[in-house]
């Protein structure tokens, strides 16, 4: 039994989308940002969600979006999360900081920054995110650099900017920062450039190598299956949605993970939860049993969508040597290539290497 | 000699046990130690002997067989920097 089975009363992380509204319009977004939802959760009622989670004892919030920086009450909320202990860690695009910002992360024990760039050079990095965003990027993370702030650069890894990521590990070293780099996946906007993007099997080859030689180079969930067991067992070595992690989008609805954000895998409304449950002039986050943990608790344990993801094990991979290791790889890229949850992880090691093994020597894993 | 949570390190009590979790290596630590251990063990104000002593006075549990796993415990989450000794 693998530790991401030991059943957990609450998420170790969660992801928390914040607003959809964004001032770039990146090709790859995951959450196809523009403008806010209509009806985003108000500073109340994120207070009343972070009132749950601190009861549930989530260790951390991971905030993203949409820019959280443009959420007009963002910075009081992370100032009253701080204040519950809670970890938390802000993706930002780094062209909206403030000084009001920077001063609440500097010399902050619980929080981490990541930088979105797609590129070490304004080439490949606008040809993602935007004409002229790296010169803005780069000005803000030079803002960043030396406050004893913990900082990474993110970078989703695309056809475009697979080869820039060693010029991107030294870039990051130069601002004191380390590396992060993610999956490009296909939801949201990079449904649209999925094909143009996505690696084919040679480059995830040499993603992987790379990635095994390069421990010091953090990386997102979901690697675990495109890795080879050296890098594999470095960090969480299988799907972590609805066992270890959960995602909150701008309205209050709890996915399995950020990745997937689709109607049939929502697995309840927080704000809907709140208010059938609060009483006539209660706060908002105390439900009718007077606690305040039960909205989310109650999502966490009983949603169908969560439940069926704990028990995932995609029906294409049950004869795969690895499917021990990986059982089946991140469910994301499988659901949004196939609209099929049994199918395998198409980038995952096996499908790569025996792609890659038609025309070189067989990879040992 | 008494243990307190290593910095910016985190607990909490699952059904299993402890779940400690290190924000900055993104590190977790399970411990399956059932409802032998709760997280105030580790603020520091309990030595080795009251954690013994009250492990045994609330499951029933010997004493010679707390003290035989226990200090492995210890060691294992002060080699993986989840908690730390305080010599008192």
């Amino acid at each position: 039994m693998k530790y991401a089975d030991w059943p957990l009363s609450a998420p170790v992380n969660i992801t928390w989308e914040i607003t959809h509204r964004c001032n770039l319009r990146c090709v790859h977004c995951l959450s196809g940002s523009s403008v806010a939802s209509e009806s985003e959760l108000n500073f109340n009622e994120c207070r009343g969600i972070v009132d749950q989670l601190a009861e549930l004892k989530v260790f951390e919030i991971n905030f993203g979006g949409g820019e959280p920086l443009l959420k007009d009450y963002f910075l009081p909320l992370l100032r009253y999360i701080h204040q519950k202990g809670i970890v938390t860690c802000i993706s930002t695009n780094g062209t909206v900081l403030t000084d009001e910002a920077i001063a609440c992360f500097t010399d902050n024990p619980l929080v981490n920054v990541q930088v979105s760039l797609d590129g070490a050079t304004p080439e490949v990095n606008d040809a993602i995110r935007g004409r002229g965003t790296f010169r803005c990027i780069i000005g803000g993370i030079e803002r960043l650099a030396g406050k004893n702030i913990p900082l990474s650069i993110n970078t989703v890894v695309t056809s475009l900017n697979y080869m820039q990521l060693k010029q991107l590990k030294e870039l990051a070293a130069a601002y004191g920062a380390n590396l992060r780099v993610s999956r490009f996946r296909p939801s949201g906007r990079a449904r649209a450039s999925w094909e143009a993007l996505r690696l084919n099997s040679l480059q995830l080859r040499e993603l992987a190598d790379w990635l095994n030689s390069e421990p010091g180079v953090l990386t997102g969930d979901s690697f675990f299956s495109i890795s080879q067991d050296g890098r594999r067992q470095l960090g969480l070595d299988m799907c972590g949605a609805c066992k270890m992690t959960a995602c909150i989008d701008p309205i209050g609805n709890v996915y399995p993970c950020a990745f997937m954000q689709d109607t049939p895998f929502c697995g309840g409304n927080l704000r809907e939860k709140m208010t059938r449950h609060s009483r006539p002039h209660a706060a908002l986050r105390v439900n009718s049993s007077g606690n305040p943990g039960e909205g989310f608790k109650d999502i966490w344990e009983n949603a169908a969508a969560f439940k069926y993801f704990r028990q995932l094990e995609p029906e294409a991979c049950h004869s795969c040597s690895r499917f021990d290791k990986c059982r089946g790889g991140c469910p994301s890229v499988a659901y949004f290539v196939s609209q099929d949850l049994n199918s395998a992880d198409p980038e995952c090691l096996v499908n790569w290497s025996r792609e890659v093994s038609a025309c070189s020597p067989p990879l040992s894993f | 000699m008494s243990y307190r949570l290593a910095d910016n390190v985190q607990v909490r009590k699952e059904s299993w046990g402890l779940l400690f979790y290190q924000p900055a290596r993104h590190k977790m630590c399970f411990v399956r130690s059932g409802d032998w251990l709760y997280p105030p063990h580790f603020d520091g104000t309990w030595t080795l002997e009251s954690i013994i002593g009250d492990i045994s006075r609330r499951t029933g549990t010997p004493a010679e067989i707390i003290e035989r796993s226990l200090p492995k415990l210890a060691s294992h989450l002060t080699s993986n920097r989840m908690i730390s000794h305080e010599v008192r």
